[in-house]
């Protein structure tokens, strides 16, 4: 239970998000919080997965890609609405990962980890040259704006109320789902997974689950990136967006709700500072990665990287190899 | 005829996979840890010699000598930056510094070298070389026979050389070699520079075959190297060459059905049915943890 000086923090900082766009009245800060909130989704929702399970997702931009393209078409194309597709998106990621899943989650280590960076890369081809669907490298333009009881959401100022309501939602329901039964299993995967099996954890199932519903939300995020900026095209879902979701969770902390949420603002607002440096984004992304696994391992936020057990030992320059007997290749 | 052509191109892009995946196996058996920078080192090593013939004017094997040498550079790098601070913690670190520096790499390089494709110049002025009714280019047969000679030096260097049996036996199992009194530290530093120059090399090859190069092609390539070692089998270098000229048979005939632009994706379903069917591989010694 919240004591109530948590519960007045969490309150104040509700207040505080739910007066900001009245406070700035630039609209180009305004569009870099809707993108703070929206990778913040992202970064969260890779967090449940990297975070909680212990897996190593990398490729969480194609899932992300695949909300993205499914609210587009649905939506230019049949008139879905808004509301409908953002559920709707997340199904469809869902069940993309589904099949990642099953083909990859049975086995141990890197074979996950790899597959997805494989098929985050495999789907932006895929847009790109099934062009009778996606209109390959041009794009879809000309994505409906969203309505509420016939009122069309235009401005920035609606996008960032929904956006805020979306991540709400998002932390509350991953909060209360890693307090349940089924978040216990993940962090006993996380921890040991040969243990977890033995307490009667059926690891395969609650890894699919876990895997299901962090992509889940990744296709919210798509859904909405696609209807805020009515444009979308491959080159918003390369490797390299999947690099900087993985950065947020990695510079944040993973393993805790704040880590991501901490990383994914830190790092959407450092390349707005540094404007003109604007290629530079990933060089910094990369640097950043480096300098947390050298300074603090566990993230700004953590208080682990991804298991108690673990202690973080001084970088030893000339240490003997500790690790015994017969080494298996998975990390 | 037709399919006998596409076979025949398939050995040629396979041996270049081949030479990947051995180098990669390398790497997986020293460190025991995949790698992600991987596809950086190819990269890298193709820029090397994509320098080394503009500027220099060198020749094939000079391009070639350079991808080698800046890939085990870099590989000594890599070692310093991601491997050796981090070898008694918890191993998901050191995956998290590949990471970290393959990013940093591919975008330094995007930012130095430009983001656009470079052309490689024809320095063997290619030409055809009708052999029955299939036609085979120069090219082909040199990238060839530089991965067969390439991979009948290590298997010498590793069965007949005292370096290259400590290499196996770090492998194995580090604390008995050291016991022995291998120099584990220096083994591994030279292991590692040894994959990543076989991958710089596989890159100058790859290069020289599509005559292009550019900063971004280490990801797909990346996955190649990994797809061809889980289908030769993990832990077998064999395995791994084998892996990779079946894969590139495969998607080669794949591209001949489709097109070539769902290449990358022919290789990754290759890739999801192995999974599925045989995660072990074909050579794979020992049972996967399952």
């Amino acid at each position: 239970m919240a004591s109530f000086k948590q519960k007045l923090v969490y309150f104040l900082s509700a207040i505080a998000l739910l007066m900001f766009p009245w406070f700035i009245q630039n609209d180009y800060w305004l569009r870099v919080a809707i993108m703070i909130g929206l990778y913040i989704i992202l970064a969260s929702s890779l967090n449940l997965i990297n975070g909680y399970t212990g897996q190593f997702n990398i490729g969480h931009a194609g899932f992300y890609c695949i909300g993205a393209y499914t609210a587009a078409i649905l939506a230019t194309r049949y008139h879905f609405s808004f509301w409908l597709l953002l559920p709707l998106s997340g199904i469809v990621a869902a069940l993309f990962s589904i099949l990642i899943g099953l083909a990859t989650l049975r086995l141990k280590g890197i074979y996950f980890s790899m597959t997805t960076l494989g098929f985050s890369e495999i789907i932006r081809l895929t847009v790109l040259n099934w062009a009778s669907l996606t209109r390959g490298p041009m794009g879809i333009p000309g994505i409906p704006l969203p309505e509420l009881f016939g009122f069309h959401l235009a401005s920035n100022r609606h996008f960032y109320y929904i956006v805020l309501a979306l991540t709400g939602i998002m932390l509350f329901l991953s909060k209360r789902v890693i307090s349940s039964r089924i978040g216990r299993a993940w962090i006993a995967i996380r921890e040991d997974e040969d243990a977890a099996r033995a307490m009667g954890v059926e690891t395969f199932r609650y890894k699919l689950y876990n895997l299901i519903f962090g992509t889940f939300w990744a296709g919210v995020a798509g859904c909405f990136y696609a209807f805020f900026t009515s444009f979308i095209s491959a080159d918003s879902f390369t490797l390299d967006e999947g690099f900087s979701i993985l950065a947020m969770v990695l510079v944040g902390g993973q393993g805790n709700l704040i880590g991501p949420v901490i990383g994914a603002a830190s790092l959407t607002i450092l390349p707005e500072i540094f404007r003109n440096m604007a290629q530079l984004r990933l060089v910094i992304f990369g640097a950043a990665i480096l300098i947390m696994i050298y300074l603090r391992p566990q993230g700004l936020a953590g208080s682990s990287i991804l298991s108690q057990k673990y202690h973080y030992p001084k970088i030893q320059r000339h240490s003997p190899p500790k690790h015994q007997g017969q080494q298996e290749v998975s990390p | 005829m037709f399919w006998l052509q596409q076979i025949f191109n398939g050995i040629t892009q396979g041996s270049i996979y081949a030479l990947m995946a051995i180098g990669y196996s390398i790497i997986l058996g020293i460190i025991g840890l995949v790698t992600f920078v991987h596809g950086e080192v190819i990269m890298i090593g193709a820029f090397a010699g994509f320098f080394m013939v503009t500027f220099l004017k060198a020749n094939f094997f000079l391009a070639v000598l350079a991808g080698f040498a800046a890939s085990w550079l870099l590989g000594i790098i890599i070692e310093r930056v991601c491997y050796r601070p981090f070898r008694s913690g918890p191993r998901e670190i050191a995956l998290i510094a590949t990471i970290g520096l393959s990013i940093l790499l591919r975008s330094l390089s995007q930012v130095t070298f430009g983001t656009e494709q470079k052309l490689m110049p024809d320095l063997l002025n290619s030409h055809f070389i009708p052999l029955g009714q299939i036609r085979i280019t120069n090219i082909q047969l040199l990238i060839i026979f530089t991965v067969f000679i390439l991979a009948l030096l290590l298997h010498q260097f590793f069965y007949k050389t005292k370096t290259g049996i400590a290499l196996r036996a770090v492998s194995m199992n580090k604390q008995a070699a050291a016991l022995l009194g291998v120099h584990v530290n220096r083994t591994i530093l030279l292991g590692n520079a040894l994959g990543c120059a076989l991958g710089g090399v596989s890159g100058v090859l790859l290069g020289i075959y599509y005559n292009s190069v550019h900063p971004v092609m280490g990801a797909s390539v990346a996955m190649k190297a990994f797809t061809a070692t889980v289908f030769g089998g993990i832990g077998s270098i064999p395995g791994a060459a084998l892996g990779g000229i079946l894969l590139g048979i495969f998607e080669n005939l794949g591209v001949a059905i489709f097109s070539s632009g769902y290449r990358d994706i022919i290789s990754f379903s290759i890739l999801i049915l192995i999974l599925l069917i045989r995660p072990q591989g074909i050579l794979g010694r020992k049972e996967l943890e399952r």
